[in-house]
This record gives structure tokens, C-alpha cells and sequence, in this order.
């Protein structure tokens, strides 16, 4: 009876389905375990304020592909040309890449090319946002030059830096020398719409910048001008902006920056989030480029169709008026030109929307190239003293990797830079004296091999060393920098903490033209909280790492040169 | 029976009961769906704005087809880049519509090389209809027109335009050197986009003094108009893709980057209000001579459509020759519609209240349309000596 009673209800159970099947080809709903698809989205840093809340606010919706996979976006900011290297060199695969602008698209293609059939880039991206290229400069300094009734431009820039002359020629003694900024044009796109710039200003033209014209002499000559009035370089535009905002006048007069970063620095200060004097937007007169933040779904082989599509729907979300509209309250000028300019984008925040007045054509491939490479040989020379701490416990992978990314800081270097090389254990050695890099690169290399670790660590005596030593025998007219890296703290130093700082205080030179000391807290032994004491005050920064990213931070501390 | 026997007796039974339900409440409720009639429309971008509004509306009057509820797939494109990817497969549409009859014919001579079967027929109102008419016009910002031609710029549009184009000195020639070294001009490629031949076409027309009879050997032996067309084609800074983007990218950016376009007329009386809120007011300069495009719908015949989304295309094309659609064609996306019914000096009327910047009901004359040889030389030329 108990079989029978099973298999009754088996079978009604049976029938029942097979019924409910019969009625026209109906099947039971799928509950839960709904399958993703990953949008990765690399873009500018300067987007960041903009985009990462519309991520979240976009993960949120559970939106769907036509196939009904939910779409999940990634973002990482990255400095914009910094991004297209990696791409291309396979170390990031993103379904997005959204630059600062199309400037560098045409080189990307280029690059991609010799490795691959096709373009990486294809079609017309389309804009997010706008924001015009311009001088930011705090605005008692920009009236002292005569803004705005006169026209201010890269020529009076490059007269000013070129000129020896300080602020107290325009009658401001207190505000020091003239020191501007602008970003690594290896790296970052306002870099190089800042080369681009003055090789159009110096050529005296707004379109078809040439090979030919770029090698011109006055060309070269006009950018060492300006360049000579250049305290530091940078990886990233909002990197440089920060620093700018932060340290105020005394650190820099004026950086290239992008209008939207002015905006955002004026709202801070009415919004007593920031005490510093008010800052303006130069738009130089000789014409300047819009940073276009272009939306670029890559044509590579590690985009699938649906993650096309994805992205697809993401821009779409971007280019929507709400997402337009909060753009404009961060001060960029929405790419749909159904949003209105209004407040932020006025004169209370320092900018003009009457600005710019005419546009710089984007010139060719060979011609940005041929700019770079003049930049190399017009930028501002370095002083660099490297330290490294070969105390017992750097035994291993982890000399061997500091070792591995010191030669290739090394490359990054150009052969008029100077470097000075010191090891220390619980003494201080000098390996290699402050000279031209064109002299010994390959000898500095192979002595760089040679080292053995061992030993304690005197760490204040050797920052203290370095420092003085540059402070000596450096050129104020260089960038000059240490760059010093430690796994551990201090056990043998003769000198205290206290006694690096205050020489710091006492002979700190001016502003961003101060002795820089980065410092790498290598491994988790370091002291991060000493050595950011060490960096902090000297405009410099401290890091943390290890074997596995140490080329990274090297990398990172090269784009001030 | 034991007690755990009818327990598991009762927990079976409960187990199909709870199935049986799910199921047809789902049905009931439309949770398994009607599979729908797809429409995939491929239009010309001008029309963005007024097909993102009408389509939803078209879609919201729940159109069937055999009870299929029918559905639009819409994606802009240039015009000549639309005819292309057809011809080579890239897309896939049931309903397509360049800016011009132009596009179609050309669609028809190059498909009809390969295939005895015709994929649209401009001549049958069944297939091809028009639906909307724009001329085209100059765009300029009206600070920039009034210092370079006054505030009422009278006729010989194209000869003035190539003197501002080709005087080395730029703006400066006019009082504004920070305006640029150069007055920025430009229009689409005309070899993705319609507006960008009919300025080649309009051109041309002008430079021989003549309003038909263009022909290819015209273009190609007379190098005195071809230096001429060059000084023109050689100062743009960039050839758009397509017409509505490029208008668009004029108003976002600002004077900057344009101070005069070639474009539709619909998309400057469409973009006019956004140049103002964002940088200053637009004018608008009738040419002497202009041609029309007339957003031709065709429901496209080949073996990638079937008859039921070629019956769903046709019902949409026909959406949008009623009233009250061309009504909002006319009064919002500034179009000069097809139902002569609705008249152009209405209450509605962008004619009137964007009168101020030039905008006018009253046409110049219309150049013919040129022979397809014709065409194919001025595209020819152009691409050999002034593409990017």
C-alpha cells in the first residue's frame, strides 16, 4: 500500500505538469542566480568627481543587457596617456577607455598598429564633458599682469619665466619668483596640449603644425624659455591641481590645468572648504584645446559583443540630461548642448564661458611626436640624489626588485640630468658622486648590481646627508629632488628626526623650487609615519610598497621630472 | 495509510498544486511575453530629437501586427554611411531614412549591380515616401556674422565666403585677431554625410552661375573652379560624419571651434535656443540657390526583413506622415512638413519666433538635382585633394 500511494501521486504530479506544459508551451520562471556582464572603464583622473558616484548610482539600477545579464561598471582613473600605454602594452584591458581628450587617439592608433591589423580606436567616440585647457594662476597675480583687460598668452608666460626677472618687478617682492607647472607630457594630456601649445605660439600658427616646424629653432628656444620657470612636473592633471590648491601661492604662481579643476577649487573657497586666495582661468590668447573626454569602446580582442553593448548602454546613462547636468556643477561644460552654462561656470568661479576664442588644431602624429621629443630637450634638467637602504633585512627579492627599478628609473632620466648614488647600512657610502648621467649610466648600472645588503640602519644620517649634500651641490635652477627608499626604521643614526626636519625648515628653498624628498616605506617593517614626517614638508611625498610595485613607484616619482 | 505516508502524500499534491499556479499566473499576468514585430530603423542623425520622440509615441499607440505588439530599434548614422553599410551587410534594417532621395537612388543604382531585386524604390509610395523638408543653409554665430558681413548679409553667400576663407590674415583682416588666424568654415564629408554633397553640389552650382545642368565635366576640366572649391575645402578644420552631430558639436563648443557651418536649416532652428542659453545667439544665411532633402522613409525589401516587420515598418512610416507627428516635426524640430495643411506662419510657427536670427518661411530658388556621374565626379575630386 505505501508503493502504491507513492506511485499514485507520482503520477497525478506527472499529469498535472505535463498538463500545464500541453497549454502552449509555457516554462517555470527562473528564480534567482541571474547571470553579469563587466563593463571596465579606465579614464582620466580629473573625471573622477563626476564619474565614480554615477558608477555606484548606475550598479544600483540593475540594469540589463537585450540578453538580460546584468551590467556591472568598473572605474579607474588613471593619468591619460599613462592609460593608452598600458593598453597597448597589455598590462590593462578595459572594455572603456575615456582619456582627457582625442589629442593622443591618433598616436594610440599608431602604437596599436605595429602590433596589431586594425585600429584600436574606430569611429567617432563620442564627448562626455568639456573643459578648455588653461592657465589657472591665483588672480592678484593675473591682474599684477595686467588680466583682464590684456590679453595674456604662453608669449608673455615665456617673456616672464625667461626674463630672470621676479614678482617684485610687478611690484610684489612678497610673492617671490615666478614658478609654473605643468604635467609630465609622457603621462598626461595637458602636458601635452601645454608642448603643443607653445610650439604653435613660438611658430607663430593655429593649425598644420609641421615636423618642420617644430625642429625651428625658435621653436626650442621659446620652450626652454617657458620651461625654465617650471618647479616640477606631474603624472596627472588633478595631481597637479591639488598641489596647487593646497600649498597656495607661495608653491606655485600658475599651473596648465583644465577649467572644470579652477571651478571646483572656487567653489571650495566660497564654500569656506579651502582658505586660499581666489584663482582664475587663463585662456591664452594665442589659442588653446578643449579636453573632450571622449568615450572610447575599444575595438580589441578582449571585448565581447554583449560587453560592447553594455557600454553602449552606460554612455547612453552619461550622456543623459541628469548626468549632464551634475557635470555642470562640477564645472565642466556638458557635452549635450541642451544643458545651459550657468552657475558654476561664471566669473564668481573664475572662468569665462565667452573663453575660449579660438581653438588649436590638433596636428598630426609625427608633429606630436617631433614636439615631445623638443620638449625633452628643452625641459627643466634634474638633480636627483637616489639613497638606498641596504640593511640586512633588504636580503632577497626585495634588493632585488629596488635594485631592478633604481636602473630603470635610471631610463627615464635624460643624459643632462645629474644623479648622486648613496647606499647606507649603519654607514653612509657614496657610490656615485652628483654628475651628468651622459658620464656614467652604464657604470652607475653595473655598480648598482654590484651591491650587497648587510648591516644596521642609520636612516636620519643618511636623509640629512642627502639633503645637505643637494642643498650644496645642487642647482637651484634644477629640479631637485631625493628619492629614498628604507624598509626599517632607524637604529644607529647619530642624528634625530627632529634634527632632519629643522634643516628642512631652515634652508627649505622657495615654494615648489624646494628640495623634494619622496620616500619609499618598503615592506611593512618601515616607518610610513616617519617618512611621511620626512616628505610632508618639503613638497615631496612619502609611499608605501614593496618588490611587487616598487617599478610602479619609481615610475611614479619620474613623472615630477 | 501511516500518518508520514499521508503527510508526504499531501506534500506531493501541495508541490503540484503550487507549480500549477505559478505557471498560470505567469501566463495570465504576461510574464512569458508575446514575442514582438522588431523594426530596426536606420535614420540619418539629424533626426534624432524628433524620432526619440515620436518612436516611444508610435510605440505607446500599442501598434500590432497579427497581435504582435510591434517594437522600433532605431540607430542614427551619416546618410552616404547608412546607404553603405546596407550595400555591404554591416546593417541590417527593415525601415531606413537618409536625409535625401539622393542617398535612396544611390542605394538603388549600386544594389541593383549586384541584385536583380530592388531593396527600395524611391518611385512607389508603397516603398519610399518622404516625409519632412529642410533646405540647406550657412550657420553663423551672429557676433561673428555681424562683424564679417554686417547685420543683414545680402546675396553672393559663396563667393564671400571663399574671400573670408583664403585672406591669410584671418580675423585680424576684420578687427578681431583673437578671434583666430583663420575663420573657421566647415560642413560634413560629404562622402558619409548629405548635407556635406549638397554644399559641394550648391558650391559648385554657384561658381558656374547656373541653377541645372551641372556636369561632371565641369568638375573635372575647369581647374579655376577646382582651385576655387579647394581654397574653400582646405581652410575646415574638421569634416563632421553626419549633419546632427556636427550642429551639435558647433553649439557645445562653442565659437571657438566653428564660426560658420553648412547645415540643414531644421537643425540650426533646433539647436538655436541651446546657442543661446550657452553662448550667444546663431544667424541664419539663406544661400542664393539651395537644394532640399526630404527624409525619404523606406520600408526596405530583401531576405533579412520578413513580411510582418515589413507590414510594422510601413505602419510606422505612415505614423509619421499624420498630423499632429508632422505637427511636432514642424513646431519643435524646425522641418518644413509635408502636410501642406499645416501652415508654416502658425502660432507654432520656429519661423516666427526665431524670425530675429534670420529664419524665414520664403525659399530662394532650388538648384536640380545633379546626375549621378555628376555626383561621383564632385565626390571623386573631393576626396582626392581635400579629405582628411
Amino acid at each position: 500500500m505505501h508503493k502504491k500511494t507513492i506511485l499514485t501521486s507520482l503520477i497525478a504530479l506527472m499529469v498535472l505538469v505535463t498538463a500545464c506544459g500541453g497549454q502552449g508551451g509555457g516554462s517555470l520562471p527562473i528564480i534567482g542566480g541571474a547571470q553579469h556582464v563587466t563593463v571596465d572603464v579606465v579614464y582620466g583622473s580629473e573625471k573622477t568627481e563626476w564619474l565614480e558616484p554615477l558608477i555606484k548610482l548606475y550598479n544600483g539600477q540593475n540594469n540589463k543587457t537585450a540578453s538580460g545579464k546584468i551590467i556591472d561598471v568598473k572605474g579607474n582613473a588613471m593619468g591619460s596617456i599613462e592609460s593608452v600605454e598600458q593598453i597597448i602594452a597589455g598590462t590593462i584591458k578595459p572594455t572603456v577607455w575615456s582619456p582627457a581628450s582625442s589629442i593622443y587617439i591618433p598616436v594610440a592608433n599608431a602604437e596599436w598598429r605595429k602590433a596589431n591589423s586594425a585600429d584600436l580606436v574606430t569611429g567617432k567616440p563620442n564627448d562626455l564633458v568639456l573643459s578648455p585647457v588653461v592657465i589657472a594662476m591665483w588672480k592678484s597675480m593675473a591682474e599684477a599682469l595686467g588680466w583682464p583687460g590684456k590679453p595674456i598668452g604662453w608669449a608673455d608666460i615665456g617673456t616672464f619665466a625667461g626674463s630672470g626677472k621676479a614678482w617684485d618687478a610687478y611690484g610684489h617682492p612678497e610673492w617671490g619668483t615666478f614658478k609654473f607647472g605643468h604635467t609630465h607630457p609622457g603621462f598626461s594630456n595637458s602636458g601635452v596640449a601645454a608642448i603643443l601649445a607653445m610650439a604653435y605660439a613660438a611658430a607663430g600658427k593655429q593649425r598644420n603644425l609641421s615636423v618642420a616646424d617644430v625642429n625651428d629653432p625658435k621653436v626650442h628656444d621659446f620652450m626652454s624659455q617657458v620651461e625654465s620657470g617650471i618647479v616640477h612636473y606631474g603624472a596627472s592633471t588633478g595631481f597637479f591641481g591639488d598641489r596647487m590648491f593646497e600649498r597656495g601661492p607661495s608653491y606655485l604662481s600658475a599651473a596648465v590645468l583644465y577649467e572644470n579643476l579652477v571651478v571646483a577649487q572656487e567653489n571650495k573657497r566660497l564654500t569656506g572648504a579651502s582658505s586660499q586666495p581666489p584663482v582664475v582661468a587663463i585662456y591664452p590668447k594665442e589659442g588653446t584645446f578643449y579636453a573632450n573626454h571622449p568615450y572610447v569602446v575599444l575595438d580589441a580582442p578582449w571585448v565581447t559583443a554583449e560587453q560592447k553593448e553594455a557600454a553602449k548602454a552606460f554612455e547612453a546613462f552619461l550622456l543623459a540630461k541628469p548626468q549632464q547636468e551634475s557635470a555642470l556643477q562640477l564645472g565642466f561644460r556638458p557635452a549635450d548642448p541642451a544643458v545651459a552654462l550657468a552657475a558654476p561656470l561664471d566669473a564668481n568661479h573664475g572662468v569665462d564661458i565667452a573663453q575660449p576664442k579660438t581653438l588649436l588644431d590638433v596636428p598630426p602624429v609625427d608633429a606630436i611626436e617631433a614636439t615631445q621629443a623638443q620638449w625633452r630637450t628643452t625641459k627643466k634638467p634634474v638633480d636627483v640624489v637616489l639613497v638606498l637602504d641596504i640593511s640586512g633585512s633588504m636580503q632577497g627579492a626585495k634588493i632585488a626588485s629596488a635594485k631592478a627599478s633604481l636602473k630603470q628609473f635610471l631610463d627615464r632620466l635624460e643624459g643632462i640630468d645629474r644623479v648622486q648614488f648613496m647606499i647606507f647600512n649603519s654607514q653612509i657610502s657614496m657610490v656615485s658622486e652628483l654628475s651628468q648621467l651622459s658620464d656614467k649610466r652604464d657604470e652607475l648600472k653595473s655598480r648598482i648590481d654590484g651591491i650587497v645588503e648587510g648591516g644596521d640602519t642609520s636612516l636620519y644620517d643618511a636623509a640629512l646627508q642627502a639633503y645637505t649634500d643637494l642643498l650644496h651641490k645642487g642647482d637651484p635652477k634644477r629640479i631637485r629632488s631625493v628619492v629614498f627608499l628604507t624598509d626599517g626604521q632607524d637604529t644607529s643614526s647619530t642624528h634625530t628626526l627632529k634634527d632632519v626636519v629643522s634643516e628642512i625648515n631652515r634652508s627649505a628653498g622657495e615654494g615648489a623650487s624646494s628640495i623634494k624628498l619622496f620616500t619609499i616605506a618598503y615592506g611593512s617593517d618601515a616607518d610610513k609615519s616617519i617618512l611621511t614626517q620626512l616628505a610632508e614638508p618639503t613638497g615631496g611625498r612619502e609611499y608605501d610598497s614593496g618588490p611587487q610595485n616598487v617599478n610602479a613607484i619609481y615610475s611614479d616619482i619620474a613623472t615630477f621630472f | 495509510m501511516t500518518s508520514n505516508r499521508r503527510i508526504l502524500f499531501a506534500a506531493i499534491v501541495a508541490v503540484a498544486i503550487i507549480v500549477v499556479v505559478l505557471v498560470t499566473l505567469s501566463r495570465t499576468l504576461n510574464i512569458i511575453p508575446v514575442e514582438p514585430v522588431t523594426v530596426q530603423v536606420l535614420y540619418s542623425t539629424e533626426k534624432e530629437g524628433w524620432l526619440g520622440e515620436v518612436g516611444p509615441a508610435f510605440e505607446a499607440t500599442r501598434p500590432q501586427i497579427n497581435g504582435k505588439p510591434v517594437k522600433l530599434a532605431l540607430k542614427k548614422m551619416g546618410s552616404q554611411e547608412l546607404v553603405q553599410a546596407v550595400l555591404d551587410g554591416t546593417e541590417k534594417p527593415a525601415l531606413i531614412s537618409p536625409a535625401s532621395s539622393l542617398q535612396v537612388t544611390l542605394l538603388q543604382s549600386e544594389w541593383a549591380k549586384h541584385s536583380p531585386k530592388p531593396i527600395v524604390d524611391g518611385k512607389n509610395a508603397n516603398s519610399c515616401r518622404p516625409t519632412l523638408y529642410t533646405p540647406l543653409t550657412l550657420v553663423m554665430w551672429r557676433e561673428r556674422s555681424d562683424v564679417l558681413w554686417g547685420a543683414n548679409p545680402g546675396g553672393d553667400t559663396w563667393k564671400k565666403l571663399h574671400d573670408a576663407l583664403a585672406n591669410p590674415k584671418g580675423w585680424e583682416a576684420y578687427g578681431k585677431p583673437d578671434w583666430g588666424s583663420y575663420v573657421r568654415f566647415g560642413h560634413t564629408d560629404p562622402t558619409q554625410s548629405n548635407s556635406g554633397l549638397q554644399t559641394l553640389v550648391l558650391l559648385a552650382y554657384d561658381y558656374f552661375g547656373k541653377t541645372n545642368g551641372l556636369t561632371a565635366s565641369d568638375v573635372q576640366t575647369n581647374p579655376a573652379f577646382q582651385k576655387w572649391l579647394l581654397d574653400i575645402e582646405r581652410n575646415v578644420p574638421t569634416f563632421g560624419s553626419s549633419t546632427g552631430d556636427y550642429m551639435k558639436e558647433m553649439v557645445a563648443y562653442g565659437p571657438a571651434k566653428y564660426d560658420i557651418v553648412a547645415v540643414y536649416e531644421s537643425v540650426a532652428i533646433e539647436q538655436a535656443p541651446n546657442a543661446t542659453s550657452r553662448y550667444g545667439d546663431l544667424r541664419v544665411i539663406y544661400p542664393p540657390t539651395t537644394t532640399m532633402s526630404d527624409h525619404p522613409f523606406c520600408v526596405v525589401s530583401a531576405d533579412w526583413v520578413t513580411p510582418e516587420q515589413a507590414s510594422a515598418a510601413k505602419l510606422f512610416a505612415d505614423y509619421l506622415l499624420t498630423k499632429p507627428v508632422q505637427q511636432i516635426a514642424f513646431g519643435k524640430y524646425g522641418y518644413r512638413p509635408l502636410d501642406k495643411s499645416i501652415p508654416l506662419d502658425g502660432s507654432d510657427s520656429p519661423f516666427k519666433r526665431l524670425s530675429n536670427l534670420g529664419f524665414k518661411a520664403n525659399l530662394p530658388a532650388e538648384v536640380d538635382t545633379p546626375p549621378a556621374d555628376t555626383i561621383a565626379s564632385l565626390l571623386n575630386f573631393w576626396q582626392t585633394n581635400a579629405k582628411k
